[in-house]
């Protein structure tokens, strides 16, 4: 089973912009004034789901 | 489009790198990402009296309020206070940002800087592995702007360093992750800028209150990230909120988030190339605060592009007198700080309660390190062990 990958919530980015400065693989950047994660470069690492001031990161969900 | 200058970013380091470019003589363009300077603000709004002395901004609207003084609470509530000579070094003022740094780029326009909004900078223009400008996007139209200098003024995220090849990623111990509610409703006695230690408050930073007005504040937090989970920050805040009876019937006016870097400088000189403010991690890991640097070092790299325009030269070894004149300016403070940063780490409550008890009585007009040491050690001779790597810091520098 392929590992989750990170996912911001768009609706409670701030964009602070500290996930983007952390991510070891810059898989994050800004798009559209929010945060987002390229899944491909993402290595589930979770630093961004933790550094997250609001807890606007998570596990994609598997829909 | 051509100009000798290219800022990617309008925050103060931006415009302040732009506005002395200009004005001595440059062709300076500066494009920001989002639709409004300044706007939304990602700032704890305080900022040092230093900045009069330089009078780069004009009149007083970007001005909140004047501080008195500061106080720092340790983790069991024994209160140290700062006067404001003293104090006035890291909060000065609060300030209202958003007008702060509208007035900045207003300077910067005036010194005859152009802006452009809503201009993201996508990626580095090369020939070769020489910079020569920036591939921008605005909405869906993708364009390059040739520029001799490429300054980086993006802040935390600092992509157009690493663009360049520098390694601006932060580990998480160098990183202080944010919130803030701007509260209204609130009681603010004093004109004092008061921060809450703990490890249990705010793990690896503080929390702060800021007044901009007798029933408004700035009420933040800022923890360190490696030592957070998704949405502490934010949680702790509420929780310190909830229970501090000056604020818990506060409404927020505002709630932002930011990210603070608070680790050593990086590499901020390549050919054709310079990275300023944020982006350089010119942050004072101790505080957290970073705006005395932007203006300081975004004067001397603008100096410094303003020379090296007249001499059509961009190498890295023309650009460098920049690198050499921050170090000078505030290097060796930045350094010294890191490293007291990480020993204080590894401070616990008690040490930190220890620290002010000692304190509480001292008084700072005869700041000397020796005599600030001796209030230190005689009330608590078990500090001794604690501070002497700080005592190491403090003999090296």
């Amino acid at each position: 089973m392929a590992k989750l990958k990170a996912e911001v919530d768009r609706r409670m980015c701030l964009a602070c912009g500290g996930c983007i400065s952390v991510c070891p693989q810059d898989a994050l950047s800004m798009h559209g004034g929010k945060a987002f994660v390229t899944e491909e470069k993402c290595i589930s690492c979770e630093i961004c789901i933790r550094i997250c001031p609001v807890g606007a990161i998570n596990w994609r969900s598997n829909r | 489009m051509k100009y000798d200058v290219v800022v990617v970013g309008s925050g103060p380091a931006g415009s302040v790198t732009a506005r002395f470019a200009a004005k001595a003589g440059a062709k300076v363009l500066i494009i920001e990402r989002r639709q409004e300077v300044g706007v939304p603000v990602l700032c704890g709004e305080g900022v040092s009296r230093k900045i009069d002395a330089w009078g780069m901004l004009e009149g007083k609207r970007w001005i909140a309020s004047s501080m008195d003084g500061a106080r720092i609470y340790s983790p069991d509530g024994t209160m140290v206070k700062l006067s404001a000579e003293l104090a006035g070094n890291e909060t000065g003022y609060v300030l209202y940002r958003d007008i702060f740094d509208q007035e900045l780029a207003r300077q910067a326009v005036k010194a005859g800087a152009k802006i452009m909004t809503n201009t993201d900078a996508i990626g580095l223009l090369k020939d070769k592995n020489k910079i020569r400008g920036v591939k921008t996007k605005q909405f869906d139209d993708e364009f390059e702007i040739d520029a001799d200098v490429v300054v980086g003024a993006d802040g935390v995220e600092s992509k157009v360093g690493k663009l360049a090849g520098i390694n601006t990623t932060l580990k998480p111990k160098d990183l202080e992750t944010c919130c803030q509610y701007t509260l209204t409703n609130i009681e603010c006695k004093d004109a004092y800028c008061d921060f809450y230690l703990g490890t249990k408050t705010a793990p690896g930073g503080y929390i702060w209150v800021f007044p901009k007005g007798k029933d408004t504040a700035n009420v933040g937090i800022g923890i360190l990230a490696s030592l957070s989970k998704a949405g502490l920050a934010k949680k702790l805040l509420d929780k310190f909120i909830s229970k501090d009876p000056r604020l818990k019937n506060g409404h927020p006016l505002r709630f932002i988030a930011g990210a603070v870097p608070v680790a050593n400088p990086v590499e901020t000189v390549r050919d054709n190339l310079i990275l300023v403010g944020d982006a350089a991690r010119h942050v004072d890991p101790i505080t957290g605060g970073g705006l005395t640097h932007c203006l300081e070092g975004g004067k001397i790299a603008g100096e410094t592009i303003g020379k090296a325009v007249e001499k059509q030269k961009f190498d890295k070894e023309t650009l460098s007198a920049y690198e050499t004149s921050w170090k000078e300016a505030f290097g060796k403070k930045l350094k010294r700080n890191y490293m007291v940063k990480e020993i204080m780490l590894g401070f616990d409550d008690k040490t930190f309660n220890m620290l002010a008890d000692s304190l509480k009585n001292y008084k700072f007009e005869e700041l000397s390190t020796l005599s600030l040491l001796k209030a230190l050690v005689l009330k608590h001779p078990t500090l001794l062990m604690k501070l002497r790597p700080l005592m190491k810091v403090s003999s090296e520098l």
